[in-house]
């Protein structure tokens, strides 16, 4: 390896690492602070792109360019400043995922403006010709804007450095992102310092964007990129410690460099492996601590939490059957659109409500659901087109490699819990997203595998019917809900309840904790490994989309939508989103941004879900009417 | 009207009621004792004041202005200071900075409080003015929590149980602390479980058990009045 060769890459590294730096600087902060993880983040930085794009159209030469880089980030200080004081502030007493489920529909609604404002094609930002050629260090040929972008970013964390350390305002924000109550009750005035923070962070991610447009492209959605990389650098470096966000830059910066040039087959995957090396070691990251629950009391910000009440009554046997009695006479009635549709609606239930086992009754909130669903659509993709296997058999295995992988995956992510938890799932999910993507040989890479021969079943019956496939995914899935409904009015979904409510009482009381919550993510992986083989079967084709962490949010979505803390809830959730999707699609491009602003409704409205919503109205009505009562539901019994 | 009145007040958590019609009303100047067992409310009866847990009925009057309803860092700036039992100094922040951060009010009263007085008042502090809040000893912390309080130029503070867990020693340094701190002007509310310490420092006292108050009276007849002692404060 020669110096020139050398000076090139390691520049190459400390840029890369300058723009995860500038990004997850502002990304700490806001957790450190507002206990927020934002997923809009990345939405932020592609809009500070965006803006010095729109700058540079009217501002031109090197003076316009400064303009236009200062004034980006600005702009997006802005429309922080909008999100915080009109949505988010709201919901700060609510429960985390609703905090993480408002930033997502965020994610969705700023996307795709920006593909309406700006359209969907890649963007390149012009550079003025003073900064936009290059020079010679030691025999290596490097761009000027690299100079520039590593003079600038570490300037912008020098400014960060004294304005945390230096001045009062920087102090109270320490103060406060270890203790808020305590600085409440100093007479420091919360809402403004979240508001401050906010803006703060977005200054810093409108900043990434706006340096990091010119030296490489925006495109709509290059946002959900980022976020994740810089998800996986404080979870590394520890969330909500700027020093971590720091060395994690620069490991992740130079990694990614050196996976391009040794391992380009699997550099992305690599940046996984270290975040499970040293999660392993360090399960809150390189500089971080085990978070203490910094408890918000009602009136700290000035409103009092929305009580979410548990679904009180479950229904009567009889009554259970009307909805199968209704799904096994569908095919007599609809076409086979409907049927398709339906099927797609059942499997991806069994998704949510295997998805729900974690967060309604267990309390964890899995961001990577998708790499279980993946996992076992590729079992059954791969066995029938490698080794011929008919699809009984090759369904069969779907759960199990749905189970070996959450039992793998899980042992690291069960020590943890909260956002933590879900980072580290969603990071782990973009792992076996990486692998699936890249390893051609194997899984077909980014092609994916078509045209998978599925052979009839046993009996001769073709699931490659539409209606035979709906009969055969209804059975599947009846028989997986009923067996996941036993289970969570087990003694173990009980167990499961009672770590959700209390993790630490439920420890006091010789509960195994952690074995407790593996078995449940093993028992959720196994069912959604099977949903994602009744795919492959339904579809006949398997791709990476399918693992790629913005579908882990869909079973997230459907449970909110449906309503946590009810059995049939995230099914309900499952078919109002299915449906809305397929019409949406058909309706309109932007589908995304309907989808978001219904989210964005259902969080600050209903937070309960549909499910809930409904019974918190019938409860009202049957109380009143005993008769009804007794006839539509047994005993009841706290969910 | 008194200086800090609570007029029949009742709190709760969730669905837990903990405060039952509690009164106190306490006078510009005085130190009072609000004595009474673990879980008995005192510390909620705190939380209620300072607002951090507001209570439901009834009302917190200071200087004659409604304060119940605001939130806690409107209730510090109109001058009460709270100093939890947990201690809490910020952890990350070096002594000055904790300091710092708190600082408020400078210009209510003719000798604001400032970094140098309070470490006047407590000389270990300046001393360990570089060290972390997380590398002090219990003392220290009480002490940091103290101090830092004044720094919001309080005219009512609200010591929770300052004297839990120290040495004997640290005890008897406090109390003299406290007398200083109302030699300023300042208004001490003291929650306590040690009445001989609560003897040292304050003049009046309120008895609170299960949530409401059980007496009220001189520190002179409680400590004389064994019933009562025998009654809501043996162990």
């Amino acid at each position: 390896m020669d110096l020139s060769f050398l000076t090139v890459q390691v520049l190459s590294a400390l840029r890369q690492a300058a723009f995860l730096f500038l990004i997850s600087s502002g990304l700490t902060l806001i957790f450190g602070v507002l206990n927020i993880l934002n997923f809009a983040h990345g939405s932020l930085y592609m809009l500070g792109a965006y803006f010095i794009y729109a700058l540079t159209l009217h501002l031109t030469g090197p003076a316009g360019f400064v303009i236009a880089l200062l004034a980006a980030p600005l702009g997006v200080a802005v429309v922080a400043v909008v999100i915080e004081m009109g949505l988010l502030r709201r919901i700060y007493v609510q429960e985390e995922i609703y905090q993480l489920l408002l930033t997502y529909s965020l994610v969705l609604i700023i996307d795709d403006l920006a593909k309406i404002v700006f359209g969907p094609e890649y963007k390149s930002i012009p550079k003025p010709d003073a900064i936009s050629g290059a020079i010679t260090i030691f025999g290596g040929t490097v761009p000027v804007y690299t100079l520039l972008v590593l003079g600038l970013a570490p300037a912008m964390a020098l400014v960060l450095w004294y304005l945390l350390y230096k001045t009062r305002t920087g102090k109270i924000v320490r103060a406060t992102s270890s203790d808020r109550e305590m600085a409440d009750a100093l007479g420091i005035n919360m809402s403004a310092l979240f508001t401050l923070v906010f803006a703060f962070g977005a200054i810093l991610a409108g900043f990434a964007g706006a340096l990091a447009g010119p030296a490489r492209t925006v495109f709509p959605g290059v946002g959900t990129e980022v976020i994740i990389e810089s998800f996986v650098v404080v979870v590394i470096g520890g969330l909500g410690n700027l020093w971590g966000a720091l060395i994690g830059s620069i490991l992740i910066g130079t990694l990614e460099t050196v996976g391009i040039v040794v391992f380009p087959e699997f550099e992305m995957a690599l940046i996984y492996l270290l975040m499970v090396a040293i999660l392993v070691v360090r399960p809150w990251g390189l500089f971080g601590r085990p978070l203490k629950v910094k408890a918000l009391s009602d009136k700290n910000l000035g409103m009092e939490a929305q009580e979410i009440s548990p679904v009180h009554f479950s229904m009567h046997p009889l009554v259970r059957l009307i909805p199968l009695a209704l799904l096994l006479l569908v095919p007599l009635m609809a076409g086979r659109f409907y049927q398709y549709l339906l099927t797609q609606i059942l499997i991806a239930s069994l998704v949510a409500i295997a998805f729900n086992l974690l967060l309604g009754t267990t309390g964890l909130l899995s961001f990577g659901q998708a790499a279980f669903y993946g996992v076992g659509a590729y079992t059954v993709g791969l066995l029938a087109t490698k080794a011929g296997f008919t699809p009984l058999p090759a369904l069969l295995l779907a759960p199990v490699s749905g189970a070996v992988a959450a039992g793998l995956i899980g042992f690291f992510c069960v020590r943890l819990s909260g956002v933590h938890f879900a980072m580290l799932t969603l990071a782990f999910g973009q792992l076996v997203f990486a692998i699936v993507y890249k390893w051609y040989g194997f899984t077909g890479g980014d092609n994916g595998i078509q045209g998978i021969p599925i052979r009839p079943l046993p009996g001769g019956i073709d699931i490659a019917s539409t209606q035979a496939m709906y009969y055969f995914a209804l059975a599947v899935v009846g028989i997986s809900v009923e067996i996941l409904r036993r289970m969570r009015s087990s003694p173990f979904g009980a167990t499961l309840k009672s770590i959700r409510e209390n993790s630490q009482r439920a420890e006091y009381l010789g509960v195994n904790v952690k074995l407790y919550k593996w078995a449940a993510f093993v028992a959720a992986g196994a069912f959604t490994g099977l949903a994602g083989g009744l795919y492959t079967l339904m579809e006949k084709s398997i791709s990476p989309d399918m693992i790629h962490w913005t579908k882990s949010a869909e079973p997230v979505l459907m449970t909110i939508i449906g309503g946590i803390y009810s059995f049939a809830g995230p099914a309900v959730g499952a078919a109002v989103f299915i449906v809305l999707n397929s019409y949406l699609v058909a309706w309109t491009e932007n589908w995304a941004l309907v989808l978001g602003l219904i989210l964005l409704g259902m969080v600050l409205m209903l937070p309960g879900g549909v499910v809930g919503f409904i019974n918190e109205k019938a409860r009202g009505a049957l109380t009143k009417r005993g008769w009804v009562r007794k006839w539509l539901f047994s005993k009841s019994t706290a969910s | 009207m008194a200086y800090l009145d609570l007029n029949v007040i009742n709190t709760y958590y969730g669905r837990s009621h903990i405060l039952f019609d509690v009164s106190l009303s306490i006078e510009k100047g005085e130190v009072v004792s609000l004595i009474g067992r673990n879980g008995a409310g005192k510390s909620t009866t705190f939380r209620s004041i300072i607002g951090l847990t507001p209570p439901r009925t009834g009302e917190v009057i200071f200087k004659g202005e409604r304060i119940s309803g605001l939130r806690a860092f409107r209730i510090c700036r109109k001058g009460i200071g709270f100093v939890p039992e947990d201690r809490r100094c910020f952890p990350d922040l070096t002594v000055r900075e904790n300091l710092e951060v708190a600082a408020r009010r400078e210009k209510a009263t003719d000798t604001p409080w400032t970094v140098e007085r309070v470490y006047d008042l407590f000389p270990r502090l300046r001393e360990r003015e570089r060290n972390l809040g997380s590398q002090l000893s219990g003392g220290e912390q009480q002490m940091l929590t103290i101090a830092r309080t004044l720094m919001t130029n309080p005219e009512v503070l609200l010591l929770d149980e300052p004297s839990e867990g120290l040495a004997p020693l640290i005890v008897s340094l406090l109390a003299e602390m406290i007398l200083r701190i109302r030699k300023e002007g300042v208004t001490v509310l003291l929650a306590e479980q040690n009445l001989h310490f609560c003897a040292k420092v304050s003049d009046r006292a309120f008895v609170i058990d299960k949530g409401s108050v059980k007496y009220e009276g001189t520190m002179k007849e409680l400590l004389a009045d064994d019933g009562i002692k025998e009654k809501y404060l043996a162990v």
